[in-house]
């Protein structure tokens, strides 16, 4: 019926136009009618991209805004004004013009769309049950939305190889790929690195690597995301969990000085995997493999509970004790001023707030010394050699308490030296294995720490940590750009982020500082930074203030499905401490 | 106050007294020789037995079990294929579908199997379970069923009712003429029994209640059966 009633508007539209192009209405840009819709966009935006802008969803598989249009799909056909005989035009690479009307939902649109998805999935395996992809997959999404027929093949399906290891991140199942060649042009347009290509003909084709050259680009990762089908699936996640099971958190990669932006998949208190998420001004949404790897130290070889003395003097005690007995050493040492201070700039801008205001009021220190990871490789677009998220932030807040920074090399000299016989480390991520023997000579070593190291060894008082899928907090990138990331679960066990423990340390040396969050250590401390972070707001991250407790977006968010229904707010924490102490309503 | 029964007049024999005393001990003895002897019958479909010598309709559970419909959903049991391996993916679908979420499942891969995912643990926690159903409902591959047509065992510990896979997986194995394993063979089977498992493969059933009707030899009715022939 709706369709009927938009019949006329073409109709309507002038059937022999006056010689030479219309005046444009909206001068500067291009205005067309969607559905019946007016739309106002700039000059060569495409219909898919047009329609989306108000709202209309035109189906696609092959389009991609960041990748050339291949159109092969045709999923995407619309009826268009301007089409040459009244043909079904592709949306993806047809611009709009001025003047013209596009239907997205005539009886003809949706007769290809049906036929289209037939003719894709005539030998599809359907083996959703065993598929990765299953849940954020569109092939599901536009089968229930645009088709719901029954296969009306009555021969066997074309077999193909179901596992083929591309290279060492990435696995194809050739059955379920529908030629889109996302994968193929990223690689050849975003990775520049074009290692993958249509390999056969017909219905015999696949995607494959060259022969002898495995998928072993640093940014192969990408191709498993813009697959809209299981066909690429990430070999690190394969199998190990169901996508509708997980929620997201918006997270920071922490494994370099880029900080990318995430969505952190978690379940209960694991992290499953990061997906990147999307900014223009940092990464697109593109992420490297290393960086997708890098979430393992969440999940393993965590240090849970608070623990006290070395070797086989070492016992387990409560983090709060361990805290209080951390104090009383620092207190001793930094009055004979033989005290130093190591912080990690892995560790977020809270949590060296934090420690910072320990270092200088509890502890009287000047200096602060700067473990974090050694530096990796890097490259001209995402990744960076520094391999730690926050040096930057580190540096604003020791320019902001006075402490002047030095490098870690500088320490196991002055530990060797003798001049100090006493350490503090906010994180135990060292550039140098090597120097953690060194810290075997010290007389007290307080180590906050997120999992077991080299350096873990050597530590008087172990303080549990929590990294930052568990916390609220911020990085500043290496070009000076904070970015707030969200705690996606509570702290383990006993660990608590490392401005907790700080705090914690500074109670034990008589501060009277408490903290109950980290937007509140912020909101103390912050303003010490002065105008080092222009523009930025701590509550900045968009809806962050209509998050009750922490309500999860669900893995698939991107595609605008409902949450994972299983991860809600835990049910004994009913009220959102943090949320209670937020002051802005909007 | 009690209605009054009329004192009818007795007649000779009864005046005798003995004869109905030895009478009514004869009927007496008659039941109890009946039931005492008698009233236990294997057949556990109570109303398939043979009630000419004993009425006793008492059923002695355990050893005596009332048979079910066929449709009951009792114990689960994880479908096995002819090799031994579970039907099942580790789809999850069960495990999600589950108000009473008492089902855990990892999935694993199978390096030699037209099927990868298997799945590593498959547990169900019979005390949670609400005995809906809707995991059988919602299995894309009839890899679980609930025709075992016994309840839970009881047991003195809760760790006893959690059912882990090998526990699970029994019952006669069952194939389609849309398995993998079938279309694409197996190495774990062999080339002989690859024919004749394609050979008896059925159809992939539409509709979930007739091949429960069919399943053979797992049902009480059919160990009823078993017992009737013997």
């Amino acid at each position: 019926m709706a369709d009927d009633t938009k019949q006329p508007t073409p109709a309507a539209a002038p059937p022999k136009p006056p010689p030479g192009p219309p005046p444009p209405k909206n001068p500067g840009f291009v205005t067309c009618t969607v559905d019946g819709r007016e739309v106002v966009v700039k000059a060569g935006t495409n219909v898919v991209e047009a329609a989306k802008s108000i709202g209309i969803e035109i189906p696609y598989y092959c389009y991609h805004k960041r990748l050339s249009i291949a159109a092969n799909c045709r999923m995407c056909l619309v009826e268009m004004s301007n089409a040459p005989m009244g043909k079904l035009m592709p949306g993806c690479q047809m611009p709009v013009a001025e003047g013209i009307t596009i239907q997205t939902a005539t009886p003809r649109v949706k007769d290809q769309q049906r036929a289209t998805l037939e003719f894709i999935l005539l030998n599809h395996p359907v083996d959703c049950a065993i598929c990765d992809q299953a849940g954020e997959c569109k092939l599901q999404d536009y089968y229930m939305q645009y088709d719901l027929k029954p296969s009306r093949l009555d021969v066997p399906k074309v077999q193909k190889d179901k596992r083929v290891q591309l290279g060492p991140g990435v696995t194809l199942d050739e059955e379920r790929c529908i030629l889109c060649t996302r994968c193929v042009r990223f690689m050849r347009e975003v990775a520049k690195q074009p290692q993958l290509g249509v390999a056969m003909r017909g219905s015999r084709s696949t995607i494959s690597a060259f022969p002898g050259q495995p998928l072993d680009s640093k940014y192969a990762g990408n191709t498993v995301d813009i697959c809209p089908v299981g066909a690429l699936t990430s070999t690190d996640f394969r199998f190990r969990g169901r996508v509708w099971f997980m929620s997201s958190a918006r997270s920071i990669c922490t494994g370099c000085s880029r900080g990318c932006n995430t969505l952190l998949d978690y379940l209960k208190d694991t992290t499953y995997r990061y997906r990147p998420r999307e900014n223009d001004a940092v990464n697109q949404e593109w992420m490297c493999d290393d960086g997708r790897r890098s979430y393992k130290y969440l999940n393993n070889d965590r240090l849970l509970v608070a623990r006290e003395g070395r070797g086989a003097a070492r016992r387990d005690l409560p983090a709060s004790a361990a805290a209080a007995a951390a104090g009383a050493t620092l207190k001793e040492h930094s009055a004979q001023g033989s005290l130093a201070a190591l912080f990690s700039p892995l560790a977020s801008v809270e949590d060296l707030l934090a420690a910072a205001l320990v270092a200088t009021e509890g502890l009287g220190l000047a200096e602060v010394f700067v473990g974090g990871r050694p530096d990796g490789w890097q490259d001209d677009f995402l990744k960076r050699a520094d391999e730690n998220p926050n040096r930057k932030g580190l540096e604003l807040v020791a320019q902001a308490f006075g402490l002047l920074v030095r490098p870690f090399a500088d320490l196991p000299r002055a530990i060797e030296a003798g001049r100090v016989k006493a350490v503090w480390a906010v994180g135990a991520e060292i550039p140098d294995a090597a120097a953690a023997e060194s810290f075997g000579k010290l007389e007290a070593f307080v180590c906050q720490t997120y999992g077991q190291g080299p350096l873990t060894r050597q530590a008087t008082v172990l303080l549990p940590a929590a990294p930052h899928s568990e916390m609220d907090g911020t990085f500043v990138n290496f070009e000076g750009r904070p970015q707030r990331f969200e705690l996606a679960y509570w702290p383990r066990e006993g660990s608590s982020p490392h401005w907790k423990l700080a705090a914690e340390v500074g109670k034990a040396l008589g501060l009277a500082w408490r903290f109950q969050s980290a937007r509140e250590v912020w909101k103390e401390l912050g303003p010490r930074l002065g105008d080092a972070l222009p523009g930025f707001v701590w509550d900045g991250l968009p809806s962050v203030s209509r998050r009750r407790g922490f309500l999860p977006i669900a893995a698939g968010t991107v595609d605008g499905r409902l949450p994972g229904y299983r991860e809600r707010v835990p049910e004994d924490v009913s009220g959102d401490t943090r949320f209670d102490l937020l002051d802005v309503s909007r | 106050m009690p209605y009054q029964l009329p004192d009818s007049e007795l007649n000779l024999r009864e005046r005798l007294y003995f004869p109905e005393v030895i009478q009514g001990v004869g009927i007496i003895m008659k039941q109890f020789l009946r039931n005492f002897f008698f009233g236990r019958q294997k057949d556990p479909d109570v109303l398939a037995r043979d009630r000419s010598l004993s009425q006793n309709a008492t059923i002695a559970y355990p050893e005596e079990r009332v048979p079910y419909p066929p449709a009951y959903r009792g114990l689960h049991r994880l479908v096995p294929r002819e090799d031994g391996r579970p039907r099942c993916v580790a789809c999850y679908m069960c495990a999600t579908i589950c108000p009473a979420q008492c089902i855990y499942i990892e999935a694993g891969e199978y390096p030699d199997d037209p099927i990868e995912k298997y799945p590593v643990k498959f547990v169900i926690d019979e005390l949670r379970c609400v005995v809906c159903g809707f995991c059988v409902e919602a299995c894309p591959k009839d890899a679980i069923r609930m025709d075992t047509g016994e309840h839970a065992p009881p047991s003195y510990t809760r760790a006893a009712q959690v059912w882990d896979e090998k526990r699970l997986l029994r019952g006669p194995p069952v194939s389609y003429q849309n398995d993998p394993w079938l279309r694409r063979g197996s190495p774990s089977i062999s080339p002989e029994k690859l024919q004749e498992m394609r050979a008896r493969a059925k159809p992939f059933p539409l509709n979930a209640t007739d091949e429960y009707a069919q399943t053979p030899g797992f049902s009480v009715r059919a160990l009823a059966s078993e017992a009737k022939g013997k």
